[in-house]
């Protein structure tokens, strides 16, 4: 299912302009990062590929569906939005019950969605939870829940804004896992995010946001190269390519496999000329 | 000068809005007072018609002004009638609808508070679209009003939108988790339980976090502060306020007299 924003434009009620003329496709199965500063309109431009926000000009279509057409509730089953504050998702007095929220809604029955929900708990590391009350867990673990929440709802596309703000490096690494799940079941995954190394990680795709614009937009390793570009949305190469800018290399990798490579290799004739 | 987060705040160059925060608040008070004491059930309509209206279309704000004020009022105006005029025990039927039948006293009681409920309604809303809440509060705190009762008041006035706000943000995850939201009143109905766990547990995170901000940022220390924000007054203002102030005890006294005469 493609993801389609055709010259779209964005003005909150009160009159900010929060996007300018964006136009943008994601296929299905793509792994996309969108970054930038605070206030460039990264979440104003997600919130508009569930339906939440609908275009003031321009148009947005999930697969065959115009989002000015589906109520957001039915928009729901192709597209799980995990938001960026827990508190503001969570209405139920257990885990388990938080999480099944969403596959009941979907209209799947009672057991089905149990098991959809511990399914996505032990995703998360968190089935030993499922009875405890959401606020009895801590902020980050919370967070967890509402990732479990959309996972469980088993969307072809999901969105998470901003998942690992707050998690110490063994939710990363248990954030990063899941979207290679994802992946590897061909589920398209839209992140917005300032971890930058994380973003190089994982994702194929990186979106440059700024003043409701799109910047730049192309596989991770350019657009993460240009440090000029990077810099006008205050945001620094990952690691390791300001690591192989600085010796000098021509390559910029992503991994660390992918550093050893392009050291190894330095030496040999350039291919890029 | 832009709106501030969470206030209804209406920003207009109007003299309405360039009075001084306790001029506007002596005003609305009036207006309030005339509102509840005056007796008979029509005054006090006459009152919002008189006072508060020319005030809102002084401030330039009547388009949205008086939307919102339909927008509070209507539910509990409407619930009102029909449960004090069908229900009112005994009484005197004026009129049948099958086996009910409306009173005339029902009916009475519904005008007089309907009138008083649009009544709070309307100067509520008047003073929080005309006025800023920072400025608000340095007039109170500079006229000796302690700053924590001077912060209860600016936050009371502050509740509603930011319950606004999050009940919102709060809907959107549900919308965006299946809860069908949008259709009859029915359905709009029953998506608003689920709002209620996070608006309760969220305010209460909310205060604890408030709480601390307030005490990292010196709100307990004694003494007067220094404001970035500059207040205007006028003699005349304060010859105003002064006089809104005797006619609001001159109301009250008569009617407390009237209740004695009585
Ligand atoms: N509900 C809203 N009402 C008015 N303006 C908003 C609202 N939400 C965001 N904005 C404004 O829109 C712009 C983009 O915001 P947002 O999409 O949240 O940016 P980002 O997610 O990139 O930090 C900002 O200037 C922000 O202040
Ligand atoms: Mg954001």
């Amino acid at each position: 299912m493609n993801l389609d924003v055709e010259e779209v434009s964005f003005t909150y009620p009160g009159g900010v302009e929060a996007l300018r003329d964006v136009s943008l496709t994601i296929a299905a199965g793509e792994a996309v990062a969108i970054i930038g500063e605070n206030g460039a309109g990264k979440t104003t431009l997600v919130k508009h590929l569930n339906g939440l926000l609908k275009p003031t000009h321009g148009r947005v279509t999930i697969g065959d569906w115009d989002t000015r057409e589906h109520s957001v509730a039915r928009m729901a089953a192709r597209v799980g939005f995990v938001f960026q504050n827990p508190d503001d998702q969570i209405v139920e007095q257990t885990v388990g019950d938080e999480v099944a929220f969403g596959p009941r809604r979907l209209g799947r029955a009672a057991p089905d969605a149990l098991a959809d929900a511990t399914a996505a708990l032990e995703q998360v590391e968190l089935a030993a939870e499922s009875k405890t009350h959401p606020y009895d867990l801590t902020t980050p673990q919370r967070k967890l829940v509402t990732l479990a929440s959309v996972l469980a709802m088993h969307t072809p596309v999901v969105i998470f804004d901003e998942p690992t703000m707050g998690q110490d490096a063994r939710g990363v690494a248990l954030i990063g896992r899941i979207i290679e799940t994802l992946k590897a079941e061909q589920r398209t995954v839209i992140i917005i995010t300032h971890d930058i190394d994380f973003c190089a990680t994982h994702f194929e795709r990186v979106v440059a946001m700024a003043n409701g614009r799109v910047l730049a937009d192309g596989p991770a390793g350019r657009v993460l190269a240009r440090a000029d570009l990077l810099a006008t949305t205050n945001v620094e190469p990952p690691q390791l390519i300001r690591l192989a800018q600085a010796l000098g290399l021509a390559a910029a990798p992503l991994s660390v496999d992918e550093f050893i490579r392009a050291w190894t290799r330095r030496n040999e004739p350039d291919r890029r000329a | 000068m832009s709106s501030t987060p969470f206030s209804l705040y209406i920003p207009r160059d109007s003299g309405m809005h360039r009075l001084h925060p306790l001029t506007k608040l002596a005003l609305v008070g009036f207006a309030l007072i005339l509102g509840l004491f005056l007796p008979g059930d029509w005054l006090t309509y006459l009152a919002f018609v008189l006072v508060i209206l020319p005030l809102a279309a002084w401030a330039g704000i009547l388009p949205r002004f008086l939307p919102a004020v339909l927008k509070t009022a209507l539910p509990i105006v409407v619930s009102l009638f029909l449960v004090q005029g069908l229900f009112w025990p005994g009484g005197t039927p004026i009129f049948h609808l099958g086996p009910l039948s409306l009173k005339q006293e029902g009916v009475t009681f519904a005008i007089r508070s309907a009138g008083r409920f649009i009544m709070v309604i309307s100067s509520f809303l008047l003073l929080t679209f005309t006025t800023r809440p920072d400025g608000l509060m340095l007039a109170l705190s500079r006229h000796g009003v302690p700053n924590s009762i001077a912060y209860v008041m600016l936050a009371t006035l502050q509740i509603v939108p930011r319950f606004q706000a999050k009940a919102n943000t709060i809907l959107d995850a549900q919308r965006s988790r299946g809860l069908e939201t949008e259709g009859n009143l029915f359905i709009r109905l029953r998506a608003l339980f689920p709002l209620i766990q996070p608006l309760l547990l969220g305010s209460i995170v909310d205060i604890e976090e408030r709480a601390i901000a307030l005490e990292v940022r010196a709100f307990g220390r004694a003494g007067p502060k220094t404001s970035l924000l500059m207040l205007h007054d006028t003699p005349a203002q304060r010859v105003v306020r002064w006089l809104l102030l005797l006619a609001s005890l001159a109301i009250i006294g008569w009617r407390v007299y009237l209740g004695l005469a009585a």
